[in-house]
C-alpha cells in the first residue's frame, strides 16, 4: 500500500503533536512545514486494516502503527509471535482503550505522530511503518534518548502500552519462563512445592 | 442488589465507595440500625472470577489516571473492594510523628495518639493484620533482607492483612485464595449481614443540594462489560458519606457545585511517589511465589522514631507486565532481560514526597490531577534508587537495571557511583507511579484551611462527610490501609453518636 503524501496528513500530525505538548509543538511547527516535501515511502509489513471485528479507539492506521512498534520495543522473540499472530498487541490495545477511553487521544496521537512526523522532527523521511527494521530502531532511539521531554514520554507511553498488552497474553510466557497464573488450591500446592525445593 | 434504570432508592445513610475509606462506614452505621445503601462503580467479582490472570484482573479490577505535569500513572481499584482488593496486604500502623503533626499542626484534636489509638487496634483487629513469618518470606524479599543486613540497614517483615495465606503471589490482583482480608471479605459482608444493600456498577456523578443540605445522591448505572451507562438512580438519603478515593471524591464535590467548599475540594493533595529497580541473580529468586510484597527497609524512613531522608523500600513481585514496564530500554536486551524472569529480583521506592498537588474536573467532569514533583522529591527518588542498587550488589546480584530508560546495567559499587547526582528526569523513568494518594478533601480547622471538620463533615453543607484518605491533612510515610480504615472507623462511630440527621 504507498502511503499518501505528507501534505495529507500535515493536519494530522499538527493536531498530533498539539495534542502531546502544545508548546512543543509551537516549537516544532516550523520545522514540520520546512519538512513538508520530503520524500515519502511506502508501508511494508502492516495491514491498515485492524482486526475482523473492527476497531473501538484505534484507526486503522494508528493499529498498524503500534503493531509495528510494539514488534521492535519488544524484542525479537515476541516479535515473532506478533508476526505470526500468535499474539496481537494492537487488538488487545484497542480493548484497552475501549475501558480507558481518555487514554485514546493521547495514544493515537503520540502514534500519528511516530508514524508521520519526519525529518527533523524524528530521524527519518518516511512513514515508521514503512521503514526497515533497523531505521524503526533508530526513530525509537532517538525518542528515549532525546533530550525533548515530549519525545521521551512519547516513548515511555509506548513502550508501557506495548509492555502491557503483549504479556497480558498468555502466550507470552513461554517467552518468560513465568509459570502463573496460580488460581485454586492445584496452584496453592504447586507453589508450596516450589518454594520448599528452594529452601 | 441490582437497581434497574431510572430507579430511586432511600435510605438513612448512602455510602459511596467501597474500599478502605467506605466500607468500614458502612459495616458499623448499619449494625447500628441504620438503613445503608452502598455505592461502587466498579464491578462485584465473585472468588471465582479471580483469576489470578495479571491482564485480566488488572484490567477487570484497576484504573488508571495519569497525573498531568509530572506523567505519574496512577492506579486504583475500580471493583467492590476498592484498592484494599489489589493492594499488597501490607500493615503500618500510622506514624507517630504524623499523627503529631495532624493534632499540632492541623489542630486536629481526634488525632492525638490515646484518642486515634483505639481506631487504629480495632482496624489492625478487623482485618487480622499479623506479622509475617519465614514461611511466607519469598527468595525475593529475602535477597533485600539479605543486602539490607550486609550494609547494616535497618529493615522488617511487614504485618500483613491475611488470614491462611497460600503463598499463590496474587495478592494485586484479587487473591484468588480469598485469604487476604480486603474490605471485600470483612466490612463489606458485615455491613451485607447487617442489611446493607451493596450496589456495583453505580457511579455517582452529583450530591444533590438543597438548602444547603444535601438530599439525595445521581448516579450512573454503568454496563458492566461495556462499562457504558445503561441507566440511572436516585439515593434519598439524611447522610451522604463519600468515599470515592483521593481523585473521585473531589471530583464530585466539584462536581457538585458545591461553592462552600471550594477553596477545600482538590487541594493539598499528595502521593508516595514509587519506581522500580529489578537486579539479576545467579540462582533463580522465582519472584512471582509468595506474598507480592513483604520486606521493607526502614533505614531512610523519616517516621516511626527515624530521621532519614523520607523513604521506604519494599520488595515487590516479578510479574511479567510490570516488570516489562519498569526494565529500561527496549529491544533484543529487553527481551533478552524479560527471558531470564526467574531470576529476577524487584523492590521500590515509597517516597513521602514533599510536593502536593490538586484534582481539577477535566473532559466530561473527570479527575484530573495536577502534581509536580520537585526537586527535592527527585533527588531523594535518586537516592532511593541507588540504594536499592546498593542493597542488591550487596546481596550479590550479577547486574542491577535502574528503571532509566537508556541507562546501563550496574555490576559494580564504582559504575553505581558514576550516575550524576541530579534530581531524576521523571520523563527517563520507565515506570513512575503512585498507589497510595492522600488529601484532596482535608479535615482541617476551619473552611479556610481544608473541606471538612475533623469528623469528616464537610464545612458548609449539612448531610455531607468524607470518609476516606482524601480527608487525611498528609502522606503518612507508610503504606496507608490501617490509617484509612482506623478514619473510616472513627468517622462512622462519630455519626452514630450524634446521629445521621445532624
Amino acid at each position: 500500500m504507498s502511503a499518501p503524501p505528507l501534505g495529507a496528513h500535515a493536519d494530522d500530525v499538527a493536531s498530533a503533536l498539539s495534542a502531546l505538548d502544545r508548546r512543543a509543538f509551537l516549537r516544532l511547527a516550523g520545522a514540520l512545514i520546512v519538512a513538508g516535501s520530503g520524500p515519502l515511502g511506502c508501508h511494508s509489513g502492516h495491514s491498515e486494516r485492524g482486526p475482523d471485528g473492527g476497531l473501538e479507539q484505534l484507526t486503522p492506521r494508528t493499529y498498524a502503527v503500534f503493531q509495528a512498534a510494539a514488534e521492535r520495543v519488544l524484542g525479537p522473540g515476541p516479535a515473532e509471535l506478533v508476526h505470526r499472530g500468535v499474539v496481537n498487541p494492537a487488538e488487545i490495545a484497542d480493548r484497552w482503550l475501549a475501558r480507558l477511553p481518555e487514554l485514546a487521544p493521547p495514544l493515537r496521537a503520540g502514534l500519528l505522530v511516530l508514524e508521520f512526523a519526519p525529518f527533523p522532527l524524528l530521524p527519518k523521511l518516511r512513514p515508521f511503518t514503512a521503514l526497515p527494521p533497523s531505521a524503526q530502531d533508530a526513530v525509537l532511539a532517538d525518542l528515549m534518548g532525546s533530550s525533548l521531554d515530549w519525545k521521551r514520554t512519547l516513548f515511555k507511553g509506548i513502550k508501557s502500552f506495548a509492555c502491557l498488552t503483549f504479556y497480558s497474553a498468555a502466550p507470552s510466557r513461554a517467552l518468560t519462563g513465568y509459570p502463573g497464573p496460580f488460581g485454586g488450591p492445584a496452584g496453592a500446592e504447586a507453589i508450596a512445592q516450589a518454594m520448599e525445593e528452594e529452601e | 442488589m441490582h437497581a434497574s434504570p431510572s430507579q430511586t432508592l432511600r435510605a438513612d445513610v448512602v455510602v459511596i465507595g467501597t474500599g478502605a475509606g467506605g466500607a468500614p462506614v458502612a459495616a458499623r452505621l448499619a449494625e447500628a440500625g441504620m438503613d445503608v445503601v452502598v455505592l461502587e462503580a466498579g464491578p462485584r467479582l465473585e472468588p471465582a472470577q479471580l483469576t489470578g490472570d495479571e491482564g485480566e484482573m488488572t484490567a477487570a479490577l484497576y484504573t488508571l489516571h495519569v497525573a498531568q505535569g509530572s506523567g505519574l500513572s496512577l492506579y486504583a481499584g475500580n471493583c467492590v473492594g476498592g484498592s484494599t482488593l489489589i493492594n499488597d496486604a501490607l500493615c503500618w500502623r500510622p506514624p507517630p510523628e504524623v499523627l503529631a503533626s495532624w493534632h499540632e499542626e492541623h489542630g486536629l484534636d481526634a488525632f492525638s495518639a490515646a484518642a486515634f489509638g483505639a481506631h487504629v487496634d480495632r482496624a489492625w483487629e478487623d482485618v487480622h493484620a499479623s506479622p509475617t513469618g519465614p514461611d511466607h518470606l519469598n527468595r525475593n524479599a529475602r535477597r533485600l533482607a539479605l543486602g539490607a543486613t550486609r550494609l547494616g540497614w535497618a529493615g522488617e517483615a511487614m504485618p500483613r492483612s491475611v488470614k491462611g495465606c497460600a503463598n499463590l503471589g496474587m495478592c494485586n490482583f484479587g487473591c484468588p485464595s480469598g485469604a487476604k482480608q480486603s474490605t471485600a471479605r470483612t466490612y463489606i459482608p458485615q455491613a451485607e449481614a447487617a442489611g446493607a444493600r451493596i450496589v456495583p456498577n453505580t457511579r455517582v456523578d452529583q450530591i444533590e443540594v438543597k438548602g444547603g443540605r444535601a438530599q439525595a445522591v445521581l448516579a450512573s448505572r454503568i454496563d458492566p462489560v461495556t462499562r457504558l451507562r445503561v441507566g440511572t438512580l436516585r439515593v434519598q438519603a439524611r447522610l451522604v458519606c463519600v468515599a470515592a478515593g483521593v481523585l473521585g471524591t473531589p471530583a464530585l464535590l466539584l462536581r457538585s457545585g458545591i461553592a462552600c467548599v471550594a477553596a477545600g475540594a482538590g487541594a493539598g493533595v499528595q502521593l508516595h511517589t514509587s519506581l522500580h529497580v529489578t537486579a539479576r541473580f545467579l540462582e533463580p529468586v522465582h519472584g512471582y511465589y509468595g506474598p507480592t510484597m513483604a520486606y521493607a527497609v526502614s533505614e531512610f524512613s523519616d517516621v516511626n522514631g527515624r530521621t532519614g531522608p523520607g523513604f521506604m523500600l519494599e520488595n515487590t513481585a516479578v510479574h511479567p507486565i510490570a516488570t516489562a514496564s519498569a526494565l529500561p530500554g527496549f529491544g533484543p536486551a529487553h527481551a533478552r532481560l524479560m527471558s531470564e524472569l526467574p531470576f529476577l529480583a524487584r523492590t521500590l521506592v515509597v517516597l513521602r514526597d514533599q510536593a502536593r498537588g490538586r484534582v481539577r474536573l477535566g473532559a466530561a467532569g473527570a479527575p484530573e490531577l495536577h502534581y509536580s514533583l520537585g526537586v527535592s522529591d527527585l533527588l531523594r527518588l535518586r537516592h532511593g534508587m541507588v540504594a536499592i542498587a546498593q542493597a542488591y550488589l550487596a546481596a550479590g546480584a550479577l547486574e542491577v537495571y535502574l528503571p532509566l530508560n537508556g541507562s546501563s546495567p550496574v555490576r559494580t559499587e564504582s559504575e553505581l557511583a558514576r550516575i550524576p547526582a541530579q534530581p531524576l528526569d521523571p520523563a527517563q523513568v520507565s515506570l513512575l507511579y503512585a498507589v497510595h494518594l492522600f488529601g484532596g478533601a482535608c479535615m482541617a480547622r476551619g473552611p479556610d484551611r481544608g473541606a471538612c471538620d475533623q469528623d469528616g463533615r464537610l464545612f458548609g453543607v449539612e448531610g455531607v462527610v468524607v470518609s476516606d484518605a482524601s480527608s487525611l491533612p498528609s502522606n503518612t510515610g507508610v503504606n496507608p490501609q490501617i490509617t484509612i480504615l482506623a478514619n473510616a472507623l472513627r468517622i462512622a462511630e462519630a455519626v452514630v453518636t450524634r446521629g445521621t440527621a445532624s
